[in-house]
C-alpha cells in the first residue's frame, strides 16, 4: 500500500486554519504532520485509501485504511480519558491530491517519548512508574471496553509518556475491534509479538475476545518495562516461534529477572499473562484494586 | 464459608432449629416441594425472625425442559407453569428474555429483601460444548442484563445445572470458564447432576478435581461468590477450593442431585438410620456399623462431638429409636459445619488444602484401625470415596498450580 504523497504546502491548502506545519512521522500507511490550530498543537494524519479495495464511490464497502481511520476517529470521539489520545478539531475528511483520494483527520499531539524509545534510552521503568503505567493503561482499556471495543494493538510503540506530567497515553485506535459490529473482520491484526493467545485463535475469536485480550498485551508491555525483556521471545528464532511461546510457554516470573520487584507486582504481571482469559482479571476494577494493593514504591520495602 | 439447608419435602422445624443452633447459615427453598402460599409466607416470616439468615429461592426452572417431570408444586408458580415442557426450539433470544424476566420479576417483587440473592433460571446440560450449554450461557447473560435494569434488586446469582460428565474434558471446562467470567453477577449457584445415586458414591476423582478447579477459578481467581447445591461430605474439599457456601438437605436426594428427583417415585422402604461421623467423613449405619465400633471400644474416635451424640454414646443400637430424622439432619449439618469452621479458620488456601489432606489421611487411618478390629463397612459407607477424593485433590492441585 502506497504512502500518500502529501507535502507541507498541500497540508496548508487543505487545512488553512493550521499554522507551523511540520512533518513528524512517516509510517507504512500514513504521514503525520504537526500543526497549530487555535493556539494548540495537533497531529494531522493523512492516509491513502487502498485502491485495490475501493469498489466505487457509491459502494458501502470501505477499504481497510478508511475503515481503520473511521474506527480510530469514532473511538476517539466516544472515549473520554486523558489516557487515550484525544480527537482534534478536524474530523474525518476526504480530499483529492493529483486525482487520488486522501483521507485525513486531526488528533491531540502528545509531546513525549513512546515506551519503545524510552526503554532504549532510559532502560526499565521504576516501580512507581510501572504501577502508574498499569493504572493509566487500565483506564484507557476501560474507556474503550465501555463501548464493547478492544484496542488489539497495545505495545510499547503505541504508549506515550507525556513530557509535561509523566502520564501515559495509549495511541493508535486504528485496529480497535467492535465486538458488536458484525461487519468488521475478525482476521488477526495487530503486532504479533503482542498478541494474546485468543487473538491467534482463528476459530473462536469473536466468542473469546474481550478487554482481557488487551490486558494480556498490557502484561507483555509491563513485563518488558519491568525487566527489559520480552516474556516470549527467549529461545524463539522467528515470529512464529514467539507466537508458539505466547500460546504455550509460561514465562519466568518478572521477579526472577528483577529480584527487587515486589512479589505482588510480579504476580500481577504474571496473572495478566495467563493463557486463559478466565485466569486474568474479570473486570478492570479488580485489576485496579490489585494494583492499589502493591506496596508504595512497588519494590521490596 | 458455611452450610446452607437444601430444602425439599418435609421441612418440619429443622431449618429453624439449625439456624438457632448456628449449624446452618441459611436456606435454599424448593418450590417443587412446598405450596406457593406457604413458601412465600415462610420466607416473609424468616425475614422477621432470622434477618441475618441467607434465604434463597431456587426457581428450579430446569424442570421446564424435562419430559413430563414430577414437578410437584412448581406448576403453582407462573414463571414455570407458563413455560413448561420446553424443547430445544423454545429457546430463541426473545423467549429466553421472557423466561428470565418472569422468573427474576417473581423473586424481586415477591420476596424483596427477604432473600439474600435473586437466582437466575437455567436449564440442565450434559457437556460444556453442547447446544444446551450455549442456551444456559445465553440465559445467564440475559439474566445479568435484565438484573441490571431492575430497581434496587438483591444481588444476582447465576444458576448452572451441569452433568458431572461435563467435567471429563478440561479444554471444554476452560472455554466455558472464559465465557462465564465475562458475566457481571455476584456469583453462581451450581448444581451438579449425578448420574447415579447411592450413599457416598463420590464423583469420580478426576471430574471432581476439575469441578474443584472450576469453583477455584470462579471464587479465588475471579472473586465471585459460589454456592454449590445438593452437596454432602465433599463440601470440605469444595471449601478448600474456595467455594463460599454449600447446601445440603435431610434426604439423600437433597445431598446429590439427580433427575430421579423429578421422575415418578419407585417407592421403597425407609432408609436405614445413619450417623454423620466427621472423623470418618462418612455416614455409617447406626446398626450394625456404629454398634460394632462401640463394641470394639472405638466409638469416641468416630463421634463428631455434637450434643446429639449423647443419644448414641451408651450403645448406638439402644439409642437408635431416639435418633429421629430431625436429629439426624441437625447432626449432619453440625458435622459438616464443624469441618468448614476448621478449614475456614486457616489463613491461606494452601493451609486449607493441607488440612483437607490431613482429614482424609486421618479418616483412612481410622478405617484401617476399625478394620483391624473386625469392624466391617457396607461399601456405601466407605472408605473408597476418600481414595477418590485424594485423586480429586491431586487433579485440582495440578490444574490450579497449588
Amino acid at each position: 500500500m502506497a504512502i500518500p504523497q502529501v507535502t507541507i504546502g498541500q497540508v496548508q491548502t487543505i487545512i488553512p486554519s493550521a499554522a507551523d506545519i511540520q512533518e513528524v512521522d512517516r509510517g507504512g500507511q500514513k504521514i503525520v504532520f504537526s500543526g497549530i490550530i487555535d493556539g494548540r498543537k495537533y497531529a494531522l494524519k493523512f492516509m491513502a485509501p487502498n485502491p485495490s479495495q475501493v469498489a466505487g464511490q457509491n459502494s458501502e464497502f470501505l477499504d481497510d485504511v478508511t475503515s481503520r481511520a473511521r474506527r480510530e476517529v469514532e473511538t476517539m470521539q466516544e472515549c473520554s480519558t486523558p489516557h487515550l489520545v484525544g480527537m482534534g478539531p478536524i474530523g474525518l475528511n476526504t480530499t483529492y491530491i493529483a486525482g487520488n483520494p486522501i483521507i485525513y483527520f486531526s488528533e491531540e499531539f502528545v509531546e513525549g517519548n513512546n515506551l519503545r524509545s524510552y526503554l532504549q534510552s532510559n532502560g526499565v521503568l521504576s516501580f512507581p512508574e510501572l504501577v502508574r503505567l498499569a493504572f493509566h493503561m487500565s483506564e484507557a482499556i476501560k474507556a474503550i471496553w465501555q463501548f464493547s471495543k478492544i484496542h488489539r494493538d497495545i505495545k510499547p510503540g503505541n504508549i506515550m509518556r507525556r513530557r509535561d506530567n509523566g502520564d501515559f497515553v495509549l495511541l493508535d485506535m486504528g485496529l480497535v475491534f467492535d465486538l458488536q459490529d458484525d461487519s468488521l473482520s475478525v482476521c488477526p491484526v495487530g503486532t504479533p509479538l503482542y498478541f494474546s493467545p485468543e487473538q491467534m485463535d482463528f476459530n473462536n475469536r469473536r466468542m473469546t475476545m474481550s478487554f482481557r485480550s488487551d490486558l494480556f498485551s498490557l502484561g507483555i508491555v509491563m513485563y518488558e518495562m519491568a525487566t527489559g525483556k520480552h516474556p516470549f521471545i527467549e529461545g524463539a528464532r522467528t515470529t512464529w516461534e514467539a507466537l508458539g511461546n505466547i500460546a504455550n510457554v509460561t514465562p519466568r516470573s518478572p521477579k526472577e529477572l528483577r529480584p527487587e520487584l515486589s512479589e505482588k507486582l510480579s504476580d500481577i504481571i504474571t496473572r495478566l499473562l495467563a493463557k486463559r482469559p478466565a485466569l486474568r482479571y474479570r473486570s478492570i476494577e479488580l485489576f485496579q484494586r490489585a494494583l492499589s494493593e502493591v506496596e508504595p514504591g512497588g519494590g521490596v520495602q | 464459608m458455611s452450610i446452607l439447608a437444601q430444602c425439599g419435602y418435609g421441612r418440619g422445624n429443622k431449618i429453624e432449629q439449625g439456624l438457632n443452633d448456628g449449624v446452618i447459615r441459611g436456606v435454599i427453598m424448593s418450590p417443587r416441594d412446598e405450596r406457593k402460599d406457604r413458601l412465600e409466607q415462610t420466607i416473609q416470616d424468616w425475614g422477621g425472625s432470622h434477618p441475618t439468615a441467607l434465604v434463597m429461592f431456587d426457581p428450579q426452572f430446569y424442570a421446564a425442559s424435562l419430559n413430563n417431570p414430577r414437578d410437584g408444586h412448581l406448576s403453582e408458580f407462573a414463571y414455570y407453569h407458563n413455560n413448561s415442557n420446553l424443547g430445544r426450539t423454545h429457546f430463541s433470544g426473545t423467549r429466553i428474555q421472557g423466561y428470565v424476566r418472569e422468573c427474576l420479576d417473581y423473586q424481586h417483587e415477591t420476596f424483596g429483601s427477604n432473600v439474600a440473592y435473586l437466582i437466575s433460571p437455567t436449564i440442565l446440560f450434559d457437556a460444556f460444548r453442547d447446544s444446551w450449554s450455549q442456551i444456559s450461557l445465553n440465559m445467564a447473560v440475559e439474566s445479568a442484563d435484565y438484573h441490571s435494569s431492575l430497581n434496587s434488586p438483591q444481588p444476582l446469582l447465576i444458576s448452572l445445572a451441569v452433568s458431572e460428565t461435563a467435567f471429563q474434558t478440561i479444554d471444554a471446562v476452560e472455554e466455558f470458564l472464559d465465557a462465564l467470567t465475562e458475566i457481571d453477577a455476584q456469583g453462581f449457584y451450581i448444581i451438579i447432576r449425578r448420574n447415579s445415586q447411592s450413599i457416598q458414591n463420590a464423583m469420580e476423582g478426576t471430574p471432581f478435581g476439575r469441578f474443584m478447579y472450576f469453583c477455584h477459578v470462579l471464587t479465588t481467581i475471579n472473586e465471585y461468590n459460589v454456592i454449590v447445591g445438593y452437596s454432602d461430605w465433599h463440601s470440605f474439599l469444595l471449601e478448600a477450593a474456595g467455594v463460599t457456601h454449600t447446601a445440603t438437605g435431610w434426604y439423600q436426594n437433597l445431598r446429590q442431585f439427580s433427575l430421579a428427583r423429578f421422575q415418578p417415585s419407585s417407592g421403597g422402604r425407609r432408609p436405614r438410620k445413619r450417623y454423620s461421623s466427621a472423623p470418618l467423613l462418612s455416614c455409617p449405619l447406626i446398626n450394625p456399623e456404629l454398634q460394632d465400633i462401640h463394641l470394639a471400644n472405638l466409638l469416641p474416635g468416630v463421634l463428631s462431638g455434637s450434643h446429639h451424640d449423647a443419644i448414641l454414646q451408651n450403645g448406638p443400637a439402644a439409642g437408635e429409636p431416639n435418633w429421629t430424622d430431625e436429629i439426624s439432619c441437625l447432626a449432619h449439618w453440625n458435622s459438616l459445619n464443624a469441618l468448614f469452621q476448621r478449614l475456614s479458620a486457616l489463613p491461606t488456601q494452601s493451609a486449607r488444602i493441607q488440612e483437607a489432606e490431613r482429614l482424609m489421611r486421618n479418616a483412612l487411618t481410622l478405617y484401617a484401625q476399625l478394620g483391624s478390629r473386625n469392624v466391617s463397612f457396607d461399601p456405601r459407607t466407605g472408605p473408597d470415596h476418600i481414595r477418590e477424593w485424594q485423586g480429586s485433590l491431586q487433579e485440582f492441585r495440578a490444574l490450579a498450580g497449588l
